[in-house]
């Protein structure tokens, strides 16, 4: 479905520096550089995967999302999506693909979201039947009722993305992009969120892929994850896999009847956190289950819990590492 | 909002602002290239004077005309009253109000910020004046020269607290644009811009004299070209720096007064 | 594909037409203050006809006339051109434009087809009036076949102020701050309310050639007139025609910059 081989994105920036006699010169003479946005990246996605793309900010997620959807086109490599090539943006290519970005939106602002809707059906040259259908499920799933006829700009940001999501599926698209879709949300709006994208593209089996900072959004909806880190993949695979990989010790919580010494905890095990009522122990996998008989026979346990580490650790234990690597490797390379 | 720490920081807010002048030189350059006013009257004034002079002024006397006022537009120009729109209507006034110093300002910092590249500007146009029009394009009496700095400055300030006035009454309405919009057109027609008030009919002469855009364009125009004597300049600086006074005062009400609603009704 | 493209332009304009049915308050107040715009910038003419019969070989129930064209054109730009236009220039602030080149259609026709504000129309009705008191004063009716050249000339101005647009706002993709387009647009425009022999030597040829006012309301005036040679019409309606291609060679261009196409 989804086929990238060796994507570069190369811009060339002028560099700004501060200060007026800089601003100056500049008026006369540009110094430029090129910022990498992505350097070399491929990867296969089949139809109907839900893959997240994950990376710290700048890494290019964004870029290559864009490349995708045929709104930037590539320094160098092949892009082919469902056959087409997406810089061709081809009318048909188009109709197929939707991207969504949390930060902007497609809504009119003084109008409402019925009136985007009308648009985009307009647009993407929807049969009104099959609008009628595709209106009353996303209305029934999203809870729509009541926000598609106030003025977009009268809604909440929580209301406005579902809005949002809405008008971005009216055309059923076959490939879905999501950028950052549940940033700014509230918690239960973001619940909403994953549930209902799952269910849409399990229904229609769309092609998802997601980018997000929010590890539940990825861990909730993506078997399988992309790192992308200053512009270069790092990962390719489960999410489990690369928990295991990269930070494989579980966490045991305990919650504890009365108060406990801290050297009994330090001696089972690395302690994350200790408090009056509870304590949460960090032990490598192999080691898990003779830590807890000893705990059980040695400590007030009350009840416990066996998990893995956040994902946002791991995730920035990930990009820790990969920074360190590049810093050996600048340092080795540098005359 | 102590003075000191405006004095202090002021400086400070000039730098920025040049810098951002320049910065943004592209629309700085949209800028310059959208004051066409005084090339199209010019054009359209030389061409009546071809058979005849109107009033006092030849063909020749136009283009100094013209072209003076094409300089003193870039010097003198400001823009607060879009500024304070804009941010209320975006929400960022706010952020400014946060500071120890008045935002007052800082609009101010930012608008005077833009005439040294506008100085860049205007100067050449100014010697092709004196290329084309002779010695009358610039002031022949040593007076002349710091009274026209003292010209320029008063008009700067007349323009920016009118536009600080009438930004300050997007505080109680929902937009002020239209108010800008009616006092440009004003500004047009009955500062010299369009064409020199010697031109206006008597009794208009009159009503002109009496309201402060004249003091815009008109006056360091006048005090530009030389055409008046050292008491008729003095006089009419003094009627200038009235209009400032009052407009100064207006503008410092309005803006308080502003503020008040603004923060009892959020914006 | 007409079709499809005459379907979407109506539901482009429904949507404008509910906007200005919702802020119609705020769209009369602007008509009446574009109103007093008009008149308050006919004074240069007063002033100027008070001493003088004629100008540049212009009288003034001729000026007049070009006077009302230029109002006119000002209905229809400010009414059907600057709205959607100003919006690209909005999008590309916003980082929106993205949403605009993802649709299947073609951006140009999306993008300038966003936004109409009927309420401009009040400068259409005031050129009109204009027009009916200019040939009072001057004591005789339009010629006919003048009229019908007139016609075409609208045609041919309203496509030519349509490109020039285009051309301002395909700067927009390169310039970072674009706020002042609008006003760099309308204060060039300025220039059209006067005759065109007014302008002499360079400013002429500018005025005649690069940004073609002279067509726009001169052209026009003198076809009511009557005294409009044939040849410049067709002048006037292959050079808009140029204009056109040349303006969507130019956005097709900035598009290209856009999506780094070129790089």
């Amino acid at each position: 479905m989804i086929s990238v081989r060796g994507l570069r994105k190369h811009y060339k920036v002028h560099k700004r520096p501060p200060g007026l006699k800089a601003a100056f010169r500049s008026l006369f003479h540009r110094d430029y550089t090129t910022v990498k946005a992505v350097d070399g990246i491929s990867f296969e996605i089949q139809p109907g995967e839900r893959v997240g793309f994950l990376g710290p900010n700048g890494a290019g997620k964004t870029t290559t999302l864009k490349v995708l959807s045929g709104l930037l086109h590539p320094s160098e490599g092949e892009v082919r999506v469902d056959g087409h090539v997406p810089r061709h943006r081809e009318v048909a290519y188009l109709k197929k693909i939707m991207l969504v970005m949390g930060q902007k939106q497609q809504l009119l602002w003084d109008l409402p979201p019925a009136e985007t809707f009308e648009l985009n059906r307009a647009v993407y040259d929807v049969p009104r039947e099959q609008f009628k259908q595709t209106l009353d499920e996303l209305v029934a799933l999203l809870e729509l009722e009541e926000l598609i006829q106030k003025p977009s700009r009268q809604l909440s940001l929580g209301e406005r993305m579902k809005c949002e999501l809405a008008a971005a599926l009216i055309h059923r698209p076959k490939v879905l992009f999501l950028d950052e879709p549940t940033i700014g949300l509230d918690v239960s709006m973001q619940v909403t969120m994953r549930s209902f994208i799952k269910a849409y593209t399990e229904r229609h089996g769309a092609t998802l892929i997601l980018t997000s900072h929010y590890m539940d959004d990825v861990a909730a909806l993506c078997p399988r994850i992309i790192v992308i880190d200053k512009g270069v993949l790092t990962y390719d695979g489960g999410l489990q896999a690369l928990v295991q990989r990269v930070r494989p010790e579980k966490r045991v919580v305990f919650r504890l009847e009365r108060p406990v010494e801290a050297a009994s905890l330090a001696s089972l095990g690395r302690v994350v956190s200790h408090e009056p009522g509870s304590a949460v122990l960090q032990v490598p996998p192999e080691a898990v289950s003779a830590t807890i008989s000893r705990a059980l026979s040695s400590l007030p346990v009350t009840d416990l819990t066996v998990e893995n580490a956040p994902l946002e650790e791991v995730m920035s234990e990930l990009f820790a590492e990969t920074k360190a690597r590049r810093a050996t490797a600048d340092g080795e390379g540098a005359p | 909002m102590s003075l000191r720490n405006t004095v202090r920081a002021f400086p400070t807010l000039l730098r920025v602002g040049v810098a951002e002048a320049l910065a943004y030189r592209a629309e700085l350059l949209i800028w310059v290239l959208s004051t066409t006013m005084p090339f199209i009257m010019m054009a359209l004034w030389t061409a009546v004077a071809r058979e005849a002079p109107v009033g006092p002024y030849t063909q020749q006397g136009f283009v100094g005309y013209f072209l003076a006022t094409f300089v003193v537009r870039q010097l003198t120009g400001a823009w607060a009253a879009w500024q304070i729109n804009y941010e209320v209507r975006q929400g960022t006034l706010a952020m400014r109000l946060l500071r120890p110093i008045s935002p007052l300002w800082a609009y101010a910092a930012e608008n005077l910020g833009a005439v040294p590249m506008r100085t860049l500007v205007a100067v050449p146009v100014a010697v092709l004046s004196v290329l084309v029009v002779g010695e009358q394009a610039v002031p022949r009496e040593w007076w002349g020269w710091p009274l026209l700095l003292v010209a320029l400055l008063g008009s700067w300030l007349i323009t920016f607290l009118a536009n600080v006035c009438i930004g300050a009454m997007s505080l109680f309405m929902e937009s002020s644009r239209h108010v800008m919009d009616v006092w440009l057109v004003l500004f047009f027609v009955l500062s010299g811009y369009m064409f020199p008030v010697k031109v206006l009919p008597a009794w208009m002469a009159t009503l002109v004299d009496w309201l402060p855009f004249r003091y815009q364009i008109s006056l360091p125009v006048e005090v530009m070209t030389g055409v008046r004597t050292l008491p008729e300049t003095l006089m009419l600086l003094g009627r200038q720096w009235i209009w400032v006074l009052l407009l100064g005062t207006l503008a410092v009400t309005l803006w308080r007064r502003g503020l008040r609603r603004f923060a009892a009704y959020g914006g | 594909m007409l079709r499809r493209y005459s379907r979407l332009l109506g539901v482009q304009l429904r949507a404008s037409s509910l906007l200005a049915m919702q802020y119609r308050g705020d769209f009369l107040l602007e008509g009446l203050i574009s109103l007093f715009w008009t008149f308050t910038a006919m004074a240069p003419l007063f002033v100027v006809y008070q001493e003088r019969k004629a100008i540049a070989g212009w009288s003034f129930g001729e000026a007049l006339l070009v006077v009302g064209w230029f109002t006119l054109l000002q209905g229809v730009l400010e009414g059907a051109i600057t709205p959607s236009l100003n919006g690209v220039v909005e999008h590309i602030r916003k980082g929106t434009l993205d949403f605009v080149l993802l649709k299947p259609a073609d951006a140009q026709f999306l993008v300038s087809t966003t936004r109409f504000e009927p309420w401009r129309s009040t400068n259409v009705l005031t050129g009109v009036a204009i027009f009916v008191y200019a040939f009072h004063l001057l004591g005789r009716g339009p010629s006919i076949p003048g009229l019908f050249a007139a016609l075409v000339l609208l045609g041919t101005s309203t496509l030519l102020l349509y490109s020039l647009w285009i051309l301002t706002v395909s700067a927009a993709f390169f310039v970072v701050k674009v706020d002042n387009l609008t006003y760099f647009f309308q204060s060039i425009f300025d220039a059209a309310r006067w005759p065109s022999s007014v302008f002499k030597g360079p400013l002429a040829f500018v005025f005649t050639f690069i940004i073609p006012l002279a067509l726009m309301t001169t052209f026009p005036a003198e076809a009511m007139l009557g005294r409009l040679p044939l040849r410049a019409l067709v002048a006037a309606v292959v050079g808009s025609i140029v204009f056109a291609f040349i303006s969507r060679r130019v956005w097709l261009r900035s598009i290209g910059h856009y999506t780094s196409a070129s790089s």
